[in-house]
């Protein structure tokens, strides 16, 4: 894998860039915010027919055989555009996790459906603040789960969740179908994406790691969302870069326009730099999966981009003034879409830790 | 294996070989003319060993290979601390404009060679007292003097001056036109009579910046490398030579590795300082920040290999590195408790917190300072407006104090 993109991954930003934006637009976006369990439909249906969610899955199971530097690309659009759901990573995730650790039944079964987005997928690892507790509450026994994983992004609609939870001997990492599990909705300050406590009151699940393995697995899967993520972060913080930008250039006070003045425009310098310090940083990371350093750079990657997404959403709010701060310009969609992009998956805390474990040695 | 893997791996054996004689354990204690001797022996085995001018003409003493190969050196040889700072204007810069705009080829073929050998030293006279980033507007005088030129004025933030033999010098020909329309680019003698070199001693004691004084200084003409009234566009190819430089995302500061070491060995608050989650939270972003500006290098390496223009980006590494160095280096000063004020003005930067740190702001000034490079980003790269420019299009002499 290349840090150069080729013609065929060109085309692919190229042409999901054109796509999306056709389909998505601000004000199909807002009315979301305030409805709970809702999603953009022509963003899920679009990656869909796109093929998007087939994209990074092998072809024996009706995927594309490609991988995270393409679905980095997609992603990095969905954030330029504001995926209307978080389905594509959710779904990946739990796809990688039946995919890397499942057996062939459960590849079978749901790989085909989530390659062709019929089902949709979730990670329930994270309990209380802890987004991967070492020893978690809910409980896996008889080959059934019991207990309460904490706001789960996709709870609403997904059907099948990668479970960590805790048997006798130790942590596990579970499958399970959703269908009777029951999820317990709440008002978000992003409510598309669907994000729900998942209660199991038994529901059957099937293991697929055990012990340290199950924390390695699931560590695994977050770092491989963690690179899309990234990528996605990216293409937020960067259309917030042109849109302050552009305001700066038409926007005037003082008888100039305010990109004119250097507290304005240094600020937008400043964005750039953290927009391509995360788009190197993620692309980076999605090239060297499969390498003993992969953890580490979806950990950096993953930094990088929260940072200049938060930023980004702060700074170009700031340039635009009044204007910025107004439900109808949506700059707050960003807003919004920087933290739970900041929190999914692990939030900054979580990665700077990962990070300094691996670089100063687990047991430092 | 690519030829470039391969070319880098011959050349570290060749500086690994080298190294016990001319790198940083060999220069450990020496004075600075010793470190300067060492240095011109070190640049004369490189010669030897044919790395001196990797992407100059072989009929200049170089190698005619490409910039890939150059960068790929100097990213070699950054890792053994070699004697080469004295040397890093002069290569860099005023030499290889020497040979391209150089009248007398003859002559200029004499210097280059004699410059890549450790011989002989070039310094670049552009900064003066009333401008550093502002260029155009330099005020020493070139004055028409027979059928030459007659140097008058001040020069400032020169680097290794005082080691100089040669320099060149953008001068004010004409000061009734536009400002980057009056300015003509000569060479000169630094030994010659009216040129006077003054140490300047920095922040951190010491001193390879001088100023430079001019009174009566006499040219032929054949000193003149651009036409009159044409140095401005000279000035610019010179700063462009160097577009093609190994970066090091470490701000050319000591390597994140030296702060977790650090970090492991010491205690915050009566635990170890690894464990503290601001120490933490700085190996974090700092880690982050560096891999994102490797990445931008690697990246722009292969697109160079590819034939393709690096991008822009690359203007990113002076401006983002220097500043977390800066941060980074007073952190771990912190990091020593009362002991962090221990200071050995001679230590490495690359290698020593206090160094860094003091030396730091140089940096950050140096070479465009971190404004200046916001202010190109900004306005060549996101298409923001130019600031305000009182002196546009206004004659040099006519500019408002």
């Amino acid at each position: 894998m290349s840090l150069l993109y080729d013609e065929g991954q060109q085309a692919i930003a190229t042409e999901s860039r054109r796509v999306l934006e056709a389909r998505v637009q601000t004000d199909q976006l807002l009315p979301l915010l305030e409805r709970q369990g809702e999603f953009h439909r022509p963003f899920w249906d679009t990656a869909r027919e796109q093929g998007w969610t087939a994209l990074a899955l092998p072809e024996a199971y009706g995927g594309l055989e490609l991988g995270l530097v393409e679905l980095g690309l997609i992603a990095l659009q969905a954030g330029r555009s504001l995926s209307g759901a978080p389905f594509l990573t959710s779904s990946f995730g739990a796809a990688r996790a039946i995919l890397d650790f499942g057996d062939d039944a459960l590849r079978g079964h749901w790989l085909p459906l989530l390659a062709r987005g019929e089902a949709i997928g979730a990670i329930a690892f994270a309990e209380g603040q802890s987004p991967l507790p070492a020893n978690p509450t809910v409980k896996f026994s008889g080959g059934k789960l019991l207990g309460v994983k904490d706001a789960v992004s996709a709870a609403l609609h997904a059907d099948v969740a990668v479970v960590l939870a805790m048997n006798d001997s130790g942590p596990v990492l579970a499958i399970a179908s959703l269908k009777d599990v029951e999820r317990i909705g709440f008002n978000t300050f992003d409510n598309s994406r669907c994000i729900a406590d998942l209660a199991f009151n038994g529901a059957p699940a099937t293991v697929i790691a055990q012990g340290d393995a199950a924390l390695d697995a699931a560590q695994h899967i977050l770092a491989l969302q963690a690179v899309i993520t990234a990528h996605e972060q990216t293409g937020g913080a960067e259309v917030l870069m042109e849109r302050a930008r552009d305001y700066a250039n038409t926007r005037r006070a003082f008888g100039q326009t305010i990109g004119s003045f250097q507290s304005v425009k240094h600020r937008i310098a400043e964005i750039y730099g953290l927009v391509e310090l995360a788009r190197a940083g993620a692309l980076h990371a999605a090239t060297r999966e499969g390498h003993a350093d992969f953890l580490k750079a979806a950990a950096a990657a993953r930094i990088q981009a929260t940072e200049a997404y938060d930023t980004a959403a702060r700074d170009c709010v700031q340039v635009h003034g009044g204007i910025g701060v107004t439900w109808e310009a949506g700059l707050h969609l960003h807003m919004r879409r920087a933290r739970t992009l900041a929190m999914e998956q692990g939030n900054m805390l979580f990665w700077e830790d990962v990070l300094v474990n691996e670089l100063a040695g687990e047991n430092a | 294996m690519s030829d470039l893997v391969a070319y880098s791996e011959k050349a570290n054996a060749w500086l690994e070989s080298v190294a016990a004689e001319f790198g940083r354990s060999a220069r450990k204690g020496l004075s600075e003319a010793e470190d300067l001797a060492l240095g011109r022996r070190y640049l004369k085995a490189r010669f030897d060993a044919g790395y001196a001018g990797i992407n100059w003409p072989t009929e200049y003493g170089g190698q005619g290979l490409t910039h890939i190969e150059k960068v790929a050196f100097e990213t070699e040889e950054m890792k053994f601390g070699m004697p080469t700072a004295y040397f890093g204007i002069s290569l860099g810069m005023p030499v290889p404009i020497m040979m391209k705009f150089g009248s007398d080829q003859v002559f200029a073929k004499e210097r280059v060679l004699k410059a890549l050998q450790g011989e002989e030293i070039w310094c670049q006279l552009f900064s003066e007292p009333a401008g550093g980033s502002d260029l155009a507007g330099l005020r020493l005088r070139a004055e028409q003097d027979g059928n030459g030129w007659k140097l008058n004025g001040q020069k400032l933030w020169t680097s290794w001056a005082q080691y100089s033999d040669y320099g060149v010098i953008v001068a004010r020909t004409d000061p009734t036109v536009q400002k980057h329309k009056g300015l003509t680019y000569f060479w000169v003698d630094m030994k010659a009579p009216g040129v006077t070199v003054r140490p300047i001693k920095l922040a951190g004691g010491d001193s390879h910046v001088n100023e430079v004084f001019f009174d009566d200084v006499k040219l032929t003409d054949d000193h003149r490398m651009s036409p009159v009234g044409g140095g401005f566009a000279v000035a610019m190819a010179t700063l462009m030579i160097e577009r093609y430089v190994a970066t090091d995302s470490a701000g050319f500061g000591p390597h994140l590795d030296l702060f977790i070491s650090l970090a492991k060995e010491v205690e915050v608050n009566g635990r170890p300082a690894i464990e503290d989650g601001r120490i933490r939270q700085a190996i974090a972003r700092n880690y982050a920040m560096r891999n994102g500006l490797d990445a931008i290098t690697a990246r722009a390496m292969l697109m160079m290999q590819a034939g393709m223009e690096p991008g822009a980006e690359g203007s990113l590494n002076k401006l983002v590195s220097v500043r977390s160095r800066q941060r980074l280096s007073e952190m771990a000063i912190d990091l020593q408790g009362p002991g962090g004020a221990h200071f050995d003005e001679h230590a490495p930067v690359k290698e020593n917190w206090q160094t860094s740190w003091i030396n730091a702001p140089t940096g950050r000034i140096a070479g465009g300072a971190d404004e200046m490079l916001l202010n190109t980003i900004a306005e060549r790269i996101l298409g923001l407006p130019q600031d305000y420019r009182p002196d546009k299009a206004v004659p040099f002499n006519q500019i408002p104090a």
